[in-house]
C-alpha cells in the first residue's frame, strides 16, 4: 500500500476504533465520581505527555507475540506488532487523549440538570445518554476526531517502534518521509509526502466543518 | 394528595436539611428565604437528591429511581433540550400524551415548530412547564418556574399555570421565595428557614407580616366593552379591544375593599354585595375568601375585628376596574 494510503487508512481506522471507548471514557471521566476516577484520568493522557517512543515502545511490550495479549491476537489472525494494526494500535492510543479532551469539554458545558430532567421525564440513565448527551456532545465529538486523526496521520515515534518501517505495509508517511531523506535524490518524494499530509490535513478540517454545518442545518430547518 | 416526607441531607458546605412534613394538600407550596433548604427538598421528593424518605398517597416511593417515578420536575433555568424543537421537547416522554392540548392551554401552540432559542423567555418557561405536563405525571414539582420574568409575565404565566393544573387534575408542589407568590395557586404550604420545617398549614398562615402582594386569579366571559361576567356577577375591567370570549384575570388581593354598606359616592366602579366564605389568618393580616367576584380580600386584624368580619358575613367588595389584569385569553 502506497504510504499515503495506508496514512490515510490507519488515520481513519484508529479514530473508528478510539470513537466508542473515548465517548464512554469521557462521560465516565465527567459524570462519575469514584476514588479510582483520578487515576484513570492520569492514564488516558498518559500518551499526550510521555515520550511517544516509550509509548510505542510500551505498546511492543504489550503486543509482542510473545507477550499474553500479543500471542492471543497473533492467534486470532490479528498479529499487531510489525503489521499495519500495530500503527493503527499507535496512531488510536497517542491519538486517544486528544480526543478524550475534547469530548470531555463538551460534555462539561452540558448542564447536569438537563440530564436529571430527561431523566425525570421518563428516560432511563442510557437512553438519557443517548438522546441528550450524545447529541448535544457532537461538536466535541467532531473536533475530537479530527485531532486524533491529524494526530494519527503524523504519528512517527510510536509507529516506528510498534510496526517498524516496513516498505509497503506499515511504512506511513512520517515514517516514508523519513526513510527518503536517507536516500540521496529523495527530495521529489519528500515533497510529493509533504503535499499529500496537507492535503489530508486541510480535508479533515474541512470534513468536520461540513459535518457540524449539516449538524447545524438539521437543527435550523426545524425551526 | 397526601405527602409525607422525611429529608435529612448534610451536605459538605455545612448546610444541613432536616425536615418532616405530613400533609395533605392538592397542591403544596414551599417558601422560605434563599438558602433555606426549599430547592433540596424538592429534589429528595423528585428522587434527585437521596437521603429522606418519600411517600405520596401513602405509597411509598423512596427506592423509586428518578426516571420511573412519574414527577413533572420544572427548574428555574427552563431547560429545555436546545437540540429538538418544542414540539419535540413536549414528545420527549415515552408516555407523552395530548400535546398540542398542554400547548393550547400553556399559550405556546405558535411555537411548537421553533427552536428553543428562538423563544422568549416567558415561552421558554411555559414551554419547559408545558413538557412536564405532558409527560403525565402525578405529580409536578415546580422550583421557582418563573422566577426572573417581569411582574407582568410571571402573573400570566402564574394564571396559565393555575389553569392547566385545573384542567388536567393535577397535584403539584410549588417552591417560591415568597410565601405571598405561592398563596394563590397553593392550598397548604411549608415555611422553610435554615434548613427546618418554620411553619406548615394552610398556605396563608404561613405569610409574614408585610406580606401582601397575593394575588387572584380568576376567568370571566367578556360581555360588553369593559365588562366582564364572572360566575353570576359583572366586572367593570379594562380588557383589550376585540377581544371576546373566556379571559383569564388577576387582582391582588390587597386591593380589593370590604365594607358593611354601600358607600355612597365612590370613584371605583366595581361595587358588589357578597359574602365572606372563609376567613384565614395571614401573618398580621386576615384573608377574606368572597363569593363573589371569587376572590381574596387581604385587611389588617382592626379592620376585620371593625366590620365583624366572619363566615358568612354580607360584606361589599368595592374594587376599581384598573385593579383588574387581563392576562389573556383562557382556553
Amino acid at each position: 500500500m502506497s504510504p499515503i494510503l495506508l496514512s490515510l487508512t490507519v488515520g481513519l481506522t484508529a479514530t473508528a476504533i478510539s470513537l466508542p471507548p473515548g465517548i464512554l471514557v469521557s462521560w465516565i471521566l465527567e459524570r462519575t465520581r469514584w476514588p479510582g476516577r483520578g487515576l484513570l484520568h492520569v492514564l488516558v493522557l498518559l500518551p499526550l505527555v510521555l515520550p511517544p517512543v516509550v509509548t510505542g515502545y510500551l505498546l511492543l511490550k504489550t503486543f509482542s507475540p510473545n507477550a499474553g495479549l500479543g500471542s492471543f491476537l497473533q492467534g486470532a489472525g490479528m498479529p499487531v506488532a510489525f503489521h499495519w494494526l500495530g500503527a493503527v494500535v499507535a496512531a488510536a492510543v497517542v491519538g486517544f487523549p486528544l480526543l478524550v479532551l475534547s469530548v470531555t469539554l463538551s460534555m462539561k458545558a452540558i448542564d447536569p440538570r438537563m440530564e436529571i430532567v430527561s431523566r425525570s421525564l421518563g428516560r432511563s440513565p442510557g437512553s438519557t445518554f443517548w438522546r441528550v448527551t450524545l447529541p448535544l456532545s457532537w461538536p466535541g465529538i467532531l473536533a475530537g476526531s479530527v485531532l486524533s486523526f491529524a494526530r494519527g496521520l503524523g504519528e512517527f515515534g510510536a509507529t516506528i517502534i510498534v510496526a517498524g518501517r516496513l516498505p509497503r505495509e506499515t511504512e506511513t508517511i512520517p515514517l516514508a518521509i523519513y526513510s527518503a531523506m536517507e536516500v540521496p535524490g529523495g527530495e521529489e518524494r519528500i515533497g510529493v509526502l509533504v503535499a499529500a499530509s496537507f492535503i489530508l490535513c486541510v480535508a479533515a478540517v474541512f470534513a468536520a466543518r461540513a459535518l457540524d454545518s449539516w449538524h447545524r442545518r438539521r437543527l435550523e430547518l426545524n425551526r | 394528595m397526601r405527602f409525607d416526607v422525611e429529608a435529612r441531607v448534610r451536605r459538605r458546605s455545612g448546610f444541613t436539611l432536616e425536615a418532616s412534613v405530613s400533609c395533605e394538600a392538592g397542591s403544596l407550596g414551599i417558601v422560605g428565604p434563599s438558602g433555606s433548604g426549599k430547592s433540596t427538598l424538592l429534589d429528595v421528593l423528585a428522587g434527585v437528591e437521596p437521603g429522606g424518605r418519600v411517600s405520596l398517597d401513602g405509597r411509598d416511593v423512596s427506592n423509586v429511581p428518578l426516571h420511573r417515578r412519574r414527577v413533572g420536575y420544572v427548574t428555574q433555568d427552563p431547560l429545555l433540550f436546545p437540540h429538538l424543537t418544542v414540539r419535540r421537547n413536549l414528545e420527549y416522554a415515552p408516555g407523552s400524551r395530548g400535546v398540542e392540548d398542554v400547548a393550547t392551554a400553556l399559550g405556546i401552540l405558535d411555537v411548537l415548530d421553533r427552536m428553543p432559542r428562538h423563544l422568549s423567555g416567558g415561552e421558554r418557561r411555559r414551554a419547559a412547564l408545558a413538557r412536564a405536563i405532558a409527560s403525565q405525571p402525578q405529580l409536578l414539582l415546580l422550583d421557582e418556574p418563573f422566577a426572573g420574568l417581569d411582574e407582568r409575565r410571571r402573573r400570566e404565566a402564574m394564571s396559565l399555570l393555575d389553569q392547566a393544573r385545573r384542567r388536567f387534575a393535577l397535584p403539584m408542589v410549588l417552591v417560591s421565595h415568597f410565601a405571598e407568590e405561592v398563596i394563590a395557586l397553593t392550598d397548604a404550604a411549608v415555611r422553610l428557614e435554615d434548613g427546618k420545617v418554620a411553619a406548615v398549614g394552610p398556605s396563608a398562615s404561613v405569610l409574614r407580616a408585610g406580606e401582601t402582594q397575593i394575588d387572584n386569579f380568576f376567568t370571566g366571559c367578556v360581555v360588553g366593552p369593559s365588562l366582564v361576567r364572572c360566575g353570576h356577577v359583572d366586572l367593570h375591567a379594562y380588557v383589550p379591544e376585540g377581544v371576546a370570549g373566556d379571559v383569564r384575570l388577576a387582582c391582588y388581593a390587597h386591593d380589593v375593599l370590604l365594607a358593611t354598606s354601600e358607600p355612597k359616592e365612590i370613584s371605583a366602579r366595581n361595587v358588589l354585595w357578597t359574602m365572606a366564605t372563609g376567613v384565614e389568618p395571614a401573618g398580621e393580616a386576615v384573608l377574606v375568601t368572597l363569593a363573589a367576584p371569587p376572590v381574596k380580600s387581604l385587611i389588617t386584624r382592626e379592620a376585620a375585628d371593625r366590620l365583624g368580619v366572619e363566615e358568612g358575613k354580607r360584606l361589599v367588595a368595592i374594587l376599581k376596574a384598573t385593579s383588574i389584569s387581563y392576562l389573556g385569553p383562557a382556553s
